[in-house]
């Protein structure tokens, strides 16, 4: 080989590095991070709805979006929609993610199990969670229909119900609804991720317990757990950031209905921005968004006692 | 007596109980959890059930009271009409471009960038990855306002291409912000997990650095690779805010926003909605079945820390 062609390789060597990294990481800058700083921008600005004119306003949006006018006889001074809705995304995001992860881990729990089947058994488990959430939440808007509905039809020609239950009428079922279309459709993510925690487990530990006499919580508390908390803090963070920004299941099922019974964040920021058309308010609120689910994660593991590093 | 016995081993064996020493203990624990597992499966599955007979009843019999659980007059009608009265072959084809050239662009640069952060300790190497995992934290609705404006009046390339929105290339752009920080961390991740001994192999034999990623490490990085394409499309292929946000026309709406627009005010076409929804579902479905192992390692290898 000659000289030259060498020294073109260890040249075009020494270029591996930044022509693999350069591109997405221009990529990103163009796509992720100038979108973001975008967010902040605009988060301080009002667009007039009629000239499209933009105002600076510093601060006012948040303010108009969390606290009331005037500021009192309120709670906190706060605005009773803000304080309404955040309670709403508390009550889907707390119920959704602590049924899902109790069933979740009962599930990966069985299907660690030496049975025959088990791979067919896994694989009729995730498909809910693969599925488009749209058609999960239409499915779930159908099985809950008022009329027509296959809940309503069990209920009522088994003879265990003699009328008909408007599920969507009424604020708490709408709820209940939506956080049985989030359990049914995010379960499956749960499962997976303890499914691959509960490999890490040293099967000899198991038997170390069994011969020790430790029960069936002793040996989880004591063996299991201590093996599957990194797991176990993996599925609730994504579980719980992914649910406050969900909209998809929210959107077609209730579009935050009846009334505001079920707004939540992401569907008040949708119907901000996108359907009053108030761009400078839907900002502050993706901007408030951000900021809670960085918060949610550092403090997932400031009580977890681990580092996300 | 003797046949019974000999019925209830024939069936202990089929589902591998053995029966060793407490064998009754076991036996039991085993035909608990198979029960357990059965129900919540036939729990889970009842509504994609109830969806899919939904799609083949005639369309009036979506109606009809009481409810019958089992379609006596199976058609595939509703199917064959939305294509007909609506542009559902548009919204496929929409929902294919989109998905696919999503996942070609970030498993292309995931890969490349994934070994690169696996192998070389460059200057802000760790902060660049930090950063990578900052983006993936980031609610993609929060961005709405953002994006929206970003694709209505592009920056830079504004002049050359005009107004972006409604289009197919606004989606492919905003799908990648979800999916290439992923496909980054994914790949680094299994590449983390390929013996760098090979590299060295490569190198001794007179491999330049490109050659050795492309002949020896690429072969074997095949299932990150796979299990990358196979999330990047689901998500892809899933997605609705944006597409609810970016398009207005079937000449880029996808199959989620399809399926959306049988809710009018008042009225849904359910059993047009079944038969689109099942239309939608068939990837998530087929790769669930045939690629499920793609599928769990991935998430897994994506959910890990450093």
């Amino acid at each position: 080989m000659s000289t030259e062609k060498q020294s073109l390789r260890r040249k075009l060597d020494r270029l591996f590095v930044p022509l693999t990294v350069g591109p997405t990481m221009l990529w990103i800058a163009g796509i992720i991070v100038y979108p973001t700083l975008k967010l902040l921008w605009s988060s301080v600005f009002w667009t007039n709805p009629i000239t499209s004119q933009k105002e600076f306003v510093g601060l006012r949006n948040f303010k108009r979006l969390i606290f009331a006018e005037g500021g009192s006889g309120t709670f906190l001074g706060l605005a009773p929609d803000f304080v309404s809705i955040t309670w709403h995304t508390f009550v889907y995001v707390g119920l959704s993610v602590s049924i899902s992860f109790a069933l979740g881990l009962g599930i990966a729990l069985l299907l660690d199990k030496d049975l025959k089947g088990r791979g067919w058994f896994r694989t009729a488990v995730i498909v809910p969670w693969i599925l488009p959430y749209v058609m999960s939440g239409l499915m779930w808007r159908w099985m809950f229909n008022s009329e027509y509905g296959a809940i309503n039809g069990i209920l009522t020609q088994s003879g265990l119900l003699s009328s008909k239950i408007a599920f969507f009428s009424d604020g708490t079922l709408s709820m209940m609804a939506l956080v049985i279309a989030d359990i049914w459709v995010f379960t499956p993510f749960i499962i997976i991720i303890l499914l691959a925690g509960l490999q890490n487990v040293p099967e000899q530990l198991y038997d170390a317990a069994e011969v020790d006499g430790a029960g069936k919580i002793s040996r989880f508390v004591n063996v299991t757990y201590p093996f599957l908390k990194p797991s176990i803090l993996v599925a609730l963070t994504i579980r719980i950031i992914f649910d406050i920004r969900a909209l998809d299941l929210v959107w077609v099922m209730t579009q935050g209905g009846p009334g505001k019974s079920t707004e939540v964040w992401a569907s008040w920021l949708y119907r901000t921005a996108q359907v009053f058309n108030r761009p400078g308010e839907g900002a502050a609120l993706g901007v408030v968004l951000l900021a809670v689910t960085f918060m949610i994660v550092a403090l997932l593991y400031k009580v977890f006692g681990e580092s996300p590093y | 007596m003797s046949t019974k016995q000999s019925t209830l081993g024939q069936l202990i064996a089929a589902l591998g109980l053995d029966t060793e020493n407490e064998w009754s203990h076991v036996v039991r624990e085993r035909l608990v959890a198979y029960a357990l597992l059965g129900l919540y499966v036939f729990v889970i599955w009842f509504p994609i059930y109830f969806i899919f007979i939904t799609s083949i009843k005639p369309t009036s019999a979506v109606l009809d009271i009481p409810i019958s659980f089992v379609p006596t007059q199976p058609t595939v009608s509703n199917y064959v009409e939305i294509f007909q009265n609506r542009p559902f072959e548009l919204y496929t084809l929409n929902s294919l471009i989109v998905a696919s050239t999503t996942t070609i662009i970030c498993v292309t640069l995931g890969t490349v960038t994934g070994y690169s952060f696996s192998r070389y300790d460059f200057v802000g190497n760790k902060t660049l990855l930090l950063s990578i995992v900052g983006a993936r934290m980031i609610p993609p609705i929060a961005l709405i306002v953002p994006f929206f404006s970003i694709m209505s009046n592009p920056p830079l390339v504004g002049g050359l291409t005009g107004s972006l929105y409604d289009t197919r290339i606004a989606l492919i752009l905003t799908y990648t912000f979800f999916n290439l920080p992923f496909a980054v961390w994914i790949m680094k991740n299994y590449f983390d997990g390929v013996p760098e001994s090979l590299d060295e192999q490569a190198r001794i034999d007179g491999c330049s650095r490109w050659e050795g990623f492309v002949k020896i490490i690429l072969p074997m990085a095949k299932p990150g690779i796979a299990a990358t394409a196979i999330l990047a499309f689901i998500f892809s292929w899933n997605e609705f805010v944006f597409a609810l946000v970016l398009t207005s026309s079937e000449q880029a709406q996808t199959l989620p926003i399809a399926v959306s627009l049988f809710v009018a005010d008042d009225f849904v076409d359910w059993a047009h909605l079944a038969a689109g929804g099942m239309i939608a579902a068939l990837p998530g479905i087929l790769f669930g079945l045939f690629f499920q192992q793609y599928i769990v390692s991935g998430l897994t290898q994506g959910a890990v820390k450093e």
